[in-house]
């Protein structure tokens, strides 16, 4: 019904290279939080946040990472983004190591990798209009001259449609329009990797097109993107692949052009209303679905409890296809 | 009492501001045990319809047309509260506001878009808990045992009646809002967009519990709601708002 609105899918729009060198290249991410109790003396409870994540961006992907709240996706991109230090793994940009590198040697290249935030109005100054808001991003971090910076500011806003709006302040403006000056603030500066933690929350559906379309649409067409969300029917309409995330690991990684997710946990993520939701609280050991799941039977439920499944290809899918679930794809050597 | 008599019975509620129509023309009932949807796009009037139904009015110079009866509502069944508001502005839309002050709260109620803003910061759940149940035609003798099955019946452990809202996830929050709603034992219950914010999993079920503790509790519910599945699936009776005079 979406695809409809748009002419060409996302493949067609943005060409992947496969080959090339990934923008973006997480292995064996972990990420352990401390949590302190209410009082001083109160112990402090371990978060894990992330658990052995593994994926790449290639130039000109759009990646999206889908799960409920507390799944991991915005530790993940924080990670990515250098905000956040993995616990353990290692993250490389364009092939340089990223995490664990000294921030004077990050300094100069974090202009690359920009970061669309959630909460639009946040994140603008609320006496800066539009056009101030660019120009600043562009002489601060671009290194332009204020001239260029006024052109070339006028001229981002301008293609996200706010040329009409130049001067207007964060309040003056719609929620889209303030996100579209979040956008132009990023793309102005032709990253090479953007990453956009639920740019569209709060927005009514015709204005979430309109966001997403102002972000991937002007994206530089060599440039990768994650794009964190809740909504099913963006990460299918405006991604080349989902990466579905539950309790800190990828569950399963699908390029929804050619697939549908077969995970069960995935599946009702994809369609809340195609199976009694989960009500339970997760396991802590093996699969964290395995409560839930109708998979988890006969001889299988010992080991859905015991232990973790990997990541493994799924037999059936294409080669991009990749499942973690004892049942659909079971591990090569074990079988 | 007939169990048959509508909740709410909307006619032609017409709302103006200054320079545009907010709402024209809109009509709808609201039975007992159902739930009535309310759809369409951003400024279409969704809320401000919702608010309409509980008899509060704050546009200037608000409704023009329009009647509003409350049928289940015994020997006042058949007032038609809007009569002396129709067209004679913003004076007489309070004084509505104030002669139907018992009603919000006790016949109606409302459960708001984002919980976790609307709930009381300062006060513990339990607290906001106790304070609606005092609401109902006769309050109960054990308001404890109350609360606590009240928190049950949302799914929620007896200890978030010490919490305070701020340090509730955004998904107990909106149960514990839900929770409030229904303590008063309301014939009608406006829920407000419950579903924003949370992911598509929390969305279900949340929106499955609205529909469920309606149900058992012999309520109607009045649903503004953006996403199209969440309508198809449970909605009664769909009210589809045509969205003119837009904003944008």
């Amino acid at each position: 019904m979406t695809a409809s609105t748009r002419p060409d899918s996302i493949h067609a729009r943005r060409p992947v290279d496969r080959d090339a060198r990934p923008i973006v290249d997480i292995r064996g991410l972990h990420k352990t939080f401390h949590q302190q109790g209410p009082w001083p003396w109160s112990p402090r409870r371990e978060v894990l946040a992330v658990q052995g994540v593994e994926f790449t961006v290639q130039p000109g992907e759009v990646v999206a990472l889908v799960g409920q709240s507390g799944s991991g996706k915005t530790t993940v991109s924080r990670i990515v983004l250098g905000l956040e230090e993995p616990t353990r793994g290692e993250v490389r940009l364009e092939g340089q190591p990223w995490s664990g590198v000294a921030e004077s040697a990050r300094r100069g290249r974090r202009v690359h990798y920009q970061y669309v935030p959630q909460d639009a109005m946040g994140a603008l100054d609320p006496q800066q209009t539009a056009h101030e808001h660019v120009i600043e991003t562009l002489t601060v971090l671009g290194g332009l001259s204020s001239a260029e910076a006024r052109d070339k500011a006028g001229e981002m806003l301008d293609r996200l449609g706010l040329g009409a709006r130049l001067h207007a302040l964060p309040r003056e403006m719609s929620g889209g329009e303030q996100r579209r000056v979040t956008l132009a603030r990023v793309l102005a500066l032709d990253p090479r990797l953007v990453v956009a933690d639920e740019p569209t929350s709060g927005l009514d559906p015709d204005r979430r097109e309109s966001v997403l379309e102002a972000l991937i649409g002007n994206l530089p067409p060599d440039a990768g993107c994650i794009l964190v969300t809740h909504d099913m029917t963006e990460a299918r309409g405006w991604c080349h692949r989902v990466l579905a995330m539950l309790a800190g690991r990828v569950i399963e990684e699908v390029d929804l052009a050619v697939a549908e997710p077969v995970h069960p946990y995935a599946r009702i993520l994809f369609d809340p209303w195609s199976a009694p939701v989960p009500r339970g609280p997760l396991a802590t050991s093996g699969c964290p679905f395995c409560p839930d799941c109708a998979l988890a039977v006969d001889g299988l439920e010992l080991r859905c409890r015991a232990d973790v499944p990997s990541l493994n290809p799924f037999p059936d899918g294409g080669p991009a296809h990749r499942v973690a679930c004892h049942a659909l794809a079971p591990d090569p050597q074990s079988s | 009492m007939s169990d048959g008599a509508p909740l709410v019975r909307l006619r032609g509620l017409t709302i103006r501001a200054p320079r545009r129509t907010l709402v024209e023309d809109v009509a709808f009932d609201v039975f007992p045990r159902k739930v009535t949807a309310l759809v369409g796009p951003s400024g279409a009037g969704k809320s401000l319809t919702a608010r309409a139904c509980m008899c509060v009015l704050d546009v200037d110079p608000g409704l023009q047309a329009g009647e509003l009866y409350y049928p289940a509502l015994g020997e006042q069944g058949r007032t038609d509260w809007f009569a002396d508001v129709r067209g004679r502005g913003v004076a007489a839309q309070q004084r509505l506001l104030a002669r139907t002050r018992a009603l919000r709260g006790a016949y109606v109620t409302y459960s708001p878009q984002a919980a976790t803003s609307a709930l009381n910061p300062g006060r513990t759940i339990g607290r906001q808990l106790a304070l609606a149940i005092a609401r109902r035609e006769s309050p109960p003798a054990d308001a404890g045992a109350e609360i606590r099955d009240l928190l049950a019946e949302v799914g929620l452990a007896p200890h978030v009646a010490r919490a305070l809202p701020g340090e509730l996830s955004g998904g107990m929050a909106q149960r514990a809002a839900l929770a409030i709603a229904i303590a008063p034992k309301p014939r009608l219950v406006i829920a407000d967009e419950p579903e924003t914010g949370l992911d598509p999993v929390l969305r279900r079920a949340v929106v499955e519990l609205l529909v469920e503790v309606c149900v058992t509790h012999g309520a109607g519910l009045l649903l503004i709601s953006h996403h199209q599945s969440t309508v198809d699936r449970i909605a009664d009776d769909v009210v589809a708002l045509p969205g003119h005079g837009a904003g944008a």
